[in-house]
């Protein structure tokens, strides 16, 4: 077996450059490299929609007024209902769109993978950044709604809604960064994705209640991760309740082995996906 | 005591496997998946070493399908050896296959923002340099386009422009001299010129003879996968004439792969 070994001695700064500069020079690229990323990433989305930028950022707000109203006047006697079901679809619609750009964000960028050696999970990471800003001002107006109809929220709630979306986001960066590399071997990936995204929409309780079913299937729809997560947030938004401490400790047991094993399936399959661009 | 070499490739092995079937999705594996699939093994680099020392301008020659463009990635670490040992023992900025793969729905300003980052610039440095690599690109007035309608002249133009702005220690340079027209060429030159009176390390792929006489100390002529010589420059740039003319079949076919 032939020894392999590189040794990088000096990757970025001269080798003379202290240490500390040279933390901070790698420290102010990453940081470059980050924002580029999400800048570019953003302007190539909406590049030539009506209203461009605008019309970016008031997608999700009037999104969600549109269906708030509708579902106002269906569900208008069921208020609760309503609530959770625009919550379901909005975080659904996240978890689908996040993790379909991040299985893809590798090969979409695979122009700038032979062209330098840089931190690729960077190219992962970001690729999220629309979906993100896009549930972040859903967030907004939800919470902004609630608060306009009385609903008594607490600075905790809110907290523990933005708690919740922080481990959201963490699970869909461990599947995208597994999903990434792995799409760079298998070409239909994607489509087998998009099939369990769908299926996956009627396993998630979004337009039926949970407690339709035996409690004892609850667990396996539990697995899903957007299932706790949503389940969690209405409690909190809409409900007022703050789930249990097995509850959280599920959640972020469930967000750390998704991410755990999505960096494990990174580093043993990156290493050579410049060869398959 | 001779100074240590900023980049020492110690019996580096590449080889790529080439499957006779190709699968690529996950179904033709499936259903696939007690078919036999009888592959060829393509030994790209074979025990390649060489020391890159401070300050020299080393040419690499060979001819296509030698291995160049491998041993470049690999070097740069954009691919993983098989076998060997790679010391870098400073930054590296490669200019390899520029030419292709920009954003095409974002304009010159923006890509320029994505490549250099990615070549190891801070937005500090590009917001400096950006009028500066337009106009070494002569691409002043087509700043605000897009590069969906940049002509390949143009889009190879401006890649060359980032990457020698983001130069580090060692600038490592495929085919440089053969992009763009005289009057680029010749900037291209200038550049290359003024980086090795700045001391920086280079590395130079060409097929042209005179630029590895003109440009380099020392050279290496790659054949087959293998360092077959390394020497003087004007020693390897007619042994490789030599090889082009009196050659027998085709090298090794490292070329061309990703």
């Amino acid at each position: 077996m032939p020894e392999i070994a590189r040794t990088d001695e000096s990757p970025r700064a001269t080798g003379t450059a202290a240490p500390a500069r040279r933390v901070e020079r790698e420290g102010a690229h990453l940081a470059g490299l980050i924002w580029t990323l999400v800048r570019t990433d953003f302007k190539t989305r909406y590049h030539g929609t009506i209203g461009g930028f605008l019309w970016a950022l008031l997608k999700p707000v009037t999104m969600f007024f549109v269906l708030y109203a509708v579902f106002s006047f269906v569900f208008a006697s069921n208020p609760a209902y309503k609530l959770n079901l625009i919550i379901g679809l909005f975080l659904y619609e996240f978890f689908g769109e996040a993790t379909k750009t991040g299985l893809l964000s590798l090969r979409a960028k695979g122009f700038l993978l032979t062209k330098a050696r840089f931190p690729r999970w960077v190219l992962v990471v970001t690729s999220s950044s629309n979906a993100v800003i896009t549930l972040a001002l859903f967030s907004a107006a939800f919470v902004f709604v609630l608060l306009v109809q009385g609903h008594a929220l607490r600075p905790a709630t809110v907290a523990l809604y933005a708690w919740y979306q922080v481990q959201y986001l963490g699970i869909v960066t461990g599947f995208s960064l597994a999903a990434s590399v792995l799409f760079m071997r298998f070409r239909d990936l994607n489509q087998i994705w998009e099939v369990v995204i769908h299926a996956g929409f009627f396993v998630a309780p979004i337009i039926y209640p949970l407690d339709i079913l035996p409690e004892r299937l609850h667990i396996y729809l539990y697995l899903w991760p957007p299932t706790p997560v949503m389940m969690f947030s209405r409690a909190v938004l809409v409900d007022g309740a703050i789930p249990s401490l097995a509850a959280h400790v599920y959640l972020a047991a469930e967000t750390l082995v998704i991410v755990g094993v999505g960096m494990l399936v990174y580093r043993l399959a990156s290493a050579r996906i410049a060869e398959y661009v | 005591m001779p100074a240590t070499p900023l980049i020492e490739v110690r019996n580096v092995s590449k080889r790529f496997r080439i499957p006779s079937v190709r699968r690529e999705t996950v179904r033709e594996h499936v259903l696939d998946l007690f078919r036999p699939r009888p592959s060829e093994t393509l030994q790209v680099l074979d025990s390649v070493s060489f020391e890159l020392r401070r300050g020299e301008t080393l040419g690499l020659m060979g001819r296509n399908g030698g291995g160049k463009s491998t041993l470049l990635k690999v070097i740069t670490g954009i691919y993983p050896p098989d076998g060997g040992t790679i010391v870098r023992r400073a930054g590296i900025t490669p200019i390899l296959e520029l030419g292709v793969g920009w954003n095409p729905d974002l304009d010159a300003i923006d890509n320029i923002d994505l490549l250099g980052c990615v070549m190891g610039l801070s937005l500090g440095e590009l917001r400096a340099a950006t009028d500066e690599i337009l106009e070494f690109a002569g691409l002043e007035r087509f700043a605000k386009l897009e590069l969906r309608y940049y002509s390949s002249g143009m889009a190879s133009r401006l890649a060359y422009a980032v990457a020698f702005r983001a130069v580090r220690e060692v600038l490592i340079l495929d085919e440089i001299f053969a992009v763009g027209d005289a009057g680029f060429r010749e900037r291209c030159q200038d550049r290359f010129q003024a980086l090795r009176a700045a001391g920086h390390t280079l590395l130079l792929v060409s097929h042209e003879p005179h630029t590895i006489e003109r440009f380099c100390e020392r050279a290496l002529l790659l054949e087959g996968g293998r360092i077959v010589m390394d020497d003087d420059a004007g020693a390897v740039a007619d042994a490789y004439m030599r090889l082009l003319t009196e050659g027998a079949g085709p090298a090794a076919g490292g070329e061309g792969h990703a």
